[in-house]
Formats: C-alpha cells, structure tokens, sequence
C-alpha cells in the first residue's frame, strides 16, 4: 500500500499514444493490448531479435515426418530445435537452423556420481564441438537430505573437473532451474540465487544457467528484474504457460512478449526455447502461434 | 488531449465551479465529457486505491469511478467518506495503522489494535466491507514469533469484526523491492496467521504485484487460499506502473481466474500510472474485465 511513489513520465511515450482517441483508433482498447500479435492468424514477417528454439518433443510427436517438421520450422523463423535425436541434427543445421543445446546428463550434487558426470560431460563435449553445438544442459540432481549449503559446495567442487575442456570447446555449460514445487519434488537447483552462486564460485565463462521461466515462476516470480540482473549468467532459456505448462497464450500468467522484449534488450545472444505441451490438434498452428508470442 | 491540457483544463473548472458547486453532480466536469464506455461484465467488482491518483481529489476521481464502473475507491479516510456515499461508490479497504509498527510485536498491539477496532466501528456506521492490518517489520525477530504474536492480536479484533461484519485483512507486501524487512511478505505465512485466528472475518489482502515479486505462482497461489483472501491489489511487474503489455503479469488470465474461484470481495487497482492517470486506469478496468 501507501508509498509516496510519484508518476514518473516515461521517455517513449509521446502524448499521442496516451489519448483515449489514439488507442482507440489503433484498437489497442477495443481487442484488449493483450497479445495482439498472438491472435494473428499468419504473423508479420518474424523480427527475429529472440532467436527461438524449441525442444523437439514439444512440436515433434511419434508419426510426424520430421524432415517435414524441420522444414516448418524454419519456414516459422526458428533458429534452432533443441535436444531431438542425433541422427537429425544434421539435417536440422542442413535446413538453416541449430542446435542450441541438448543434454550432457548430472547429477554431481551427490559425489558417488562425480567420476560418471565427468565421464558423460566431457563425451558431450567432444560430440558438441563435432556439430559446432556451444551449450550443453546440466541437472545438479535431487537433494536427498543434503542442506543446501552441502549441495552448492558439491557443485561447486565438481565443475572445476569439467571447466577446462568446456572453455576449450567453447562450449558452455547450463544448469538447469527446475522447479522443486509441482514437478521435480527434491530437485536441488530450483532458486535462480543458488545458481548464480554456483556460477560464481566456479567462475568461468564455460558454466551459466538455463533459466526455465515456466519452472521459475513457479518457484520465484519477478521475471523481468531477476533476468536483468543476472543476464550474465544466463546461457539458454526455456518457456511455458503457468499454471499448466501449456502455451504460452492468454489462458496462463505470464506475458511472454514483455519478458521476451526484456530478454531482447539485454546483451544476450542464446537462444529462447519452447518447452511445453501445446493444445490442439494442429501442431504447425500450435508453433506459429506460439512463435508470434516471443517474436518481439 | 495532452496530460498537460487535461489537468489544467479539470484545475479551470474546479476553479470556476467553486466548492459551492462541488456537490452538484450535473455541474460539467471532465469525466462527462468522454463518450460513454461500453458496460463491464460485472465478474470483478473493481475498486480503485487513492494514493495512486494523488493529484485527482477524491470527487474528481469518484466521478471517473462513476463513468468507469468502479465501485470503490480505497484507503481513504472517514473524512472522504460522504463524498463517496455522493456518488455511490465505497471504501472496499479502510486504512488502520501504518506499515510499521505493526502485529507482529506485542508492544504495538495497544495502538495497532485501537486504530482497528475504531475503523471497524467507522465502517460498520457506513457499511463498507473490510479493514487493512498489517504485520510491521522483523527488526531481527524470528518469523514464528511474529507470527505467534499477528495471531495473538488478530485473535483480540477477530470477536468485534465478526460481530460488526467487517472483514480485517492482513497485506501482503514484498520485501525484495519496496518494503524491506516486512514481515508478512509470503503466503503461506498469512495463510498460517488465518488458520489460526481462525474466524471468516480475518483474511490476507493478496496484492498480486508485490507477491509476483516474492514467490510467483500467482494463479495457483491463489486457487488454493482463496479462503483465507479477503482483498487483491494489482500492479504491473517490475515497475508498478500500468498493468498492461509493458509487464511480465497476464492480468486477464489472473482476474479469470478469481472470478472462477467464486471470489466475492473486491480488486483494487493500484499502481502508479505513468502516462494520463485517467487512461491508464480505465485501461487497466478494460483489462481486468473478464
């Protein structure tokens, strides 16, 4: 309640738009301001300042052809399909597009796995390099008893082991924010503040996170300041509606087109990756829709 | 019109119509001069906060209220009160004690707890729903303490509002951003403080811009307590300026789904509008219209 906050006037916002008459006459008020480009059938040619990427399972079902699919999708304007098969990595890159990540296993935040992470780690690095792949997804694991303090120690005592290959490879590493609430119960690395201080301990451009945005509403909110404020370390980013994990449309929370403005006007240059289950049956339509919301 | 021009123009004629005239409401004023907007659907019973409109008076803003369909304007005082009778609106949420000192230390309780009990008297004589408490700040003390002592003194109001049927509710607010060191600064905390007054005219006030900003999760957070939630607040998040595409909250999403939850209290706009105030307040009407 009650603070003596004063209306600050925004640069960028000229009296023109402020007038009843002028959103009007841009039916701003009449269809609502909200996800206007969504509701487009056929958007606009896609601007593309947030390179999209979309894990494979989320757009590529059992029976689909996927040389078909891969194909849509870089018609749509994606830039990347994340984490499918091998074998179609290379006709992903064959049709314009990248891999921007894919996963290299985990679980160090319990030492009796240290020698296997490190084993998996350094083969997806080798495998990463051999595509020109620059981002791996890391699980720290389940915290089973551990005290948050044990769990950052460990993970920070086990990436050293992996780092040097990584910056060699210029590969970076991502953790993975999941949440600890509804879908991965003990998961460990489930606050953005235990990441970046994993990141700072190990303090090396080759470790950074994946901020899941769908996993960290859940868990945290304050989307837009907590993305600012830690863009550095921030090496890939995941969506989804919430509640639900479905589209990112107007039944769920989150304004995905202000949370991606926020991502495009900071320095990054990963990539922003779907990961949900879209509603419908028509899949293509499920991606062009959802492409339009974070096509900012 | 300009920003400018539209409160210089309302400055004129409040000048020229002279406090005589005030209480005629056929006198022209601004708000009759806006084509008559298209009627709300009625789900949300929309209530407006006055400090966010600081340079409006309290008539000038009820009249907007009036065209816009909002039926309350909040944290007010008694004074203010007969002018919104006027005008047909209500204080959905009466102002009580400040942000801190608060509930959570005993030695506030005799203040807190008369500033309470007098507004719950005012708001009963005018028949307005709800009265705001609040928990102070920690200053080092352990949050089951504080809680411990917020149930102690909640529990010594709870017999009066029941009786009066005054609804208190306790704030929500982040700590992160804007009050640090607040107390009740998380759900499940409030939740807990109701659980155990355990009387239906003690509830949380859930302002969705300060705990988007402490735990997100909004629509689920607020299926689940919806009991224990006697008023909402709202507000664009990082910034609590308009509540529209320049923030990270689908406010309409969120309105579906209080109004689904057979919520019946009221949603209170505030957040501090930087473009026309007047616009931006209807526009977050529209929004939040579902």
């Amino acid at each position: 309640m009650s603070t003596s906050d004063s209306a600050k006037p925004r640069p960028g916002h000229g009296p023109l738009a402020l007038t009843r008459r002028g959103l009007l006459a841009t039916g701003a008020l009449a269809a609502l301001p909200f996800l206007g480009a969504a509701r487009a059938a056929e958007p606009p040619k896609a601007k593309r300042r947030i390179k999209q990427s979309f894990a494979w399972g989320c757009y590529i079902r059992r029976g689909a052809d996927p040389l078909q699919m891969i194909k849509t999708a870089a018609e749509i304007g994606f830039a990347s399909i994340e984490m499918g098969p091998e074998q179609h990595w290379k006709a992903i890159q064959d049709a314009g597009m990248q891999v921007a990540i894919f996963g290299a296993g985990g679980g160090f935040v319990d030492p009796k796995n240290w020698d296997g992470a490190e084993r998996g780690i350094t083969g997806a690095i080798e495998k990463a390099q051999k595509y020109g792949i620059q981002r791996l997804l890391l699980l720290t694991g389940n915290r089973q008893g551990r005290s948050e303090a044990e769990c950052l120690d460990n993970c920070s005592k086990f990436l050293p082991r992996v780092v040097k290959a990584a910056e060699q490879a210029k590969v970076r590493l991502c953790l993975e924010l999941l949440n600890s609430k509804v879908n991965h119960k003990d998961y460990f690395l489930d606050r953005t503040p235990l990441g970046v201080e994993i990141c700072k301990r190990v303090n090396s451009p080759a470790v950074g996170l994946l901020d899941d945005i769908y996993h960290m509403q859940i868990m945290e909110g304050d989307l837009i300041r907590t993305i600012r404020d830690n863009i550095q370390f921030i090496g890939h980013f995941h969506t989804g509606g919430n509640p639900g994990r479905n589209d990112m449309d107007d039944q769920q929370e989150i304004y995905y087109p202000a949370v991606m403005r926020a991502i495009a006007d900071t320095p990054y240059d990963g990539y922003v990756g779907h990961e949900f289950g879209p509603k419908g049956q028509d899949i293509v339509a499920a991606m062009k829709r959802n492409f339009a919301v974070c096509d900012v | 019109m300009s920003e400018e021009n539209h409160l210089s123009r309302r400055g004129a004629l409040g000048a020229a119509a002279g406090a005589a005239a005030a209480a005629a409401l056929s006198a022209g004023h601004a708000a009759e001069e806006k084509p008559p907007p298209t009627p709300l659907k009625g789900r949300i019973k929309h209530s407006v906060s006055k400090w966010c409109f600081g340079r409006l008076s309290v008539e000038e803003l009820a009249k907007h209220c009036v065209r816009i369909g909002i039926k309350s304007i909040e944290l007010v005082g008694p004074g203010d009160w007969p002018a919104l009778k006027r005008y047909g609106l209500v204080c959905a949420m009466c102002p009580t004690h400040g942000i801190d000192p608060g509930l959570s230390r005993r030695e506030n309780h005799t203040s807190c707890l008369a500033s309470i009990r007098n507004m719950i008297e005012e708001a009963e004589k005018f028949g307005f729903p709800s009265v705001i408490a609040l928990s102070g700040n920690r200053k080092g003390m352990a949050d089951d303490e504080g809680l411990k002592n917020c149930v102690e003194g909640l529990k010594q109001v709870a017999g009066l509002a029941e009786e009066k049927k005054v609804t208190i509710c306790l704030e929500l607010l982040n700590s992160k951003v804007d009050h640090h060191d607040y107390m009740a600064d998380h759900t499940a905390w409030g939740v807990e403080v109701c659980k155990r007054v355990g009387s239906p005219r003690v509830k949380l006030l859930y302002d969705i811009y300060h705990m988007q900003i402490m735990e997100g999760d909004v629509i689920r957070t607020i299926r689940q307590n919806i009991q224990y939630i006697g008023h909402f607040h709202t507000g664009g998040v990082p910034d609590r300026h308009e509540i529209d595409e320049t923030q990270e909250l689908y406010y309409p999403a969120i309105m579906r789904a209080i109004a689904d939850a057979k919520y019946e209290g009221y949603v209170g706009q505030e957040f501090v509008p930087s473009r026309d105030p007047i616009a931006s307040l209807e526009q977050a009407i529209r929004i939040c219209d579902v």
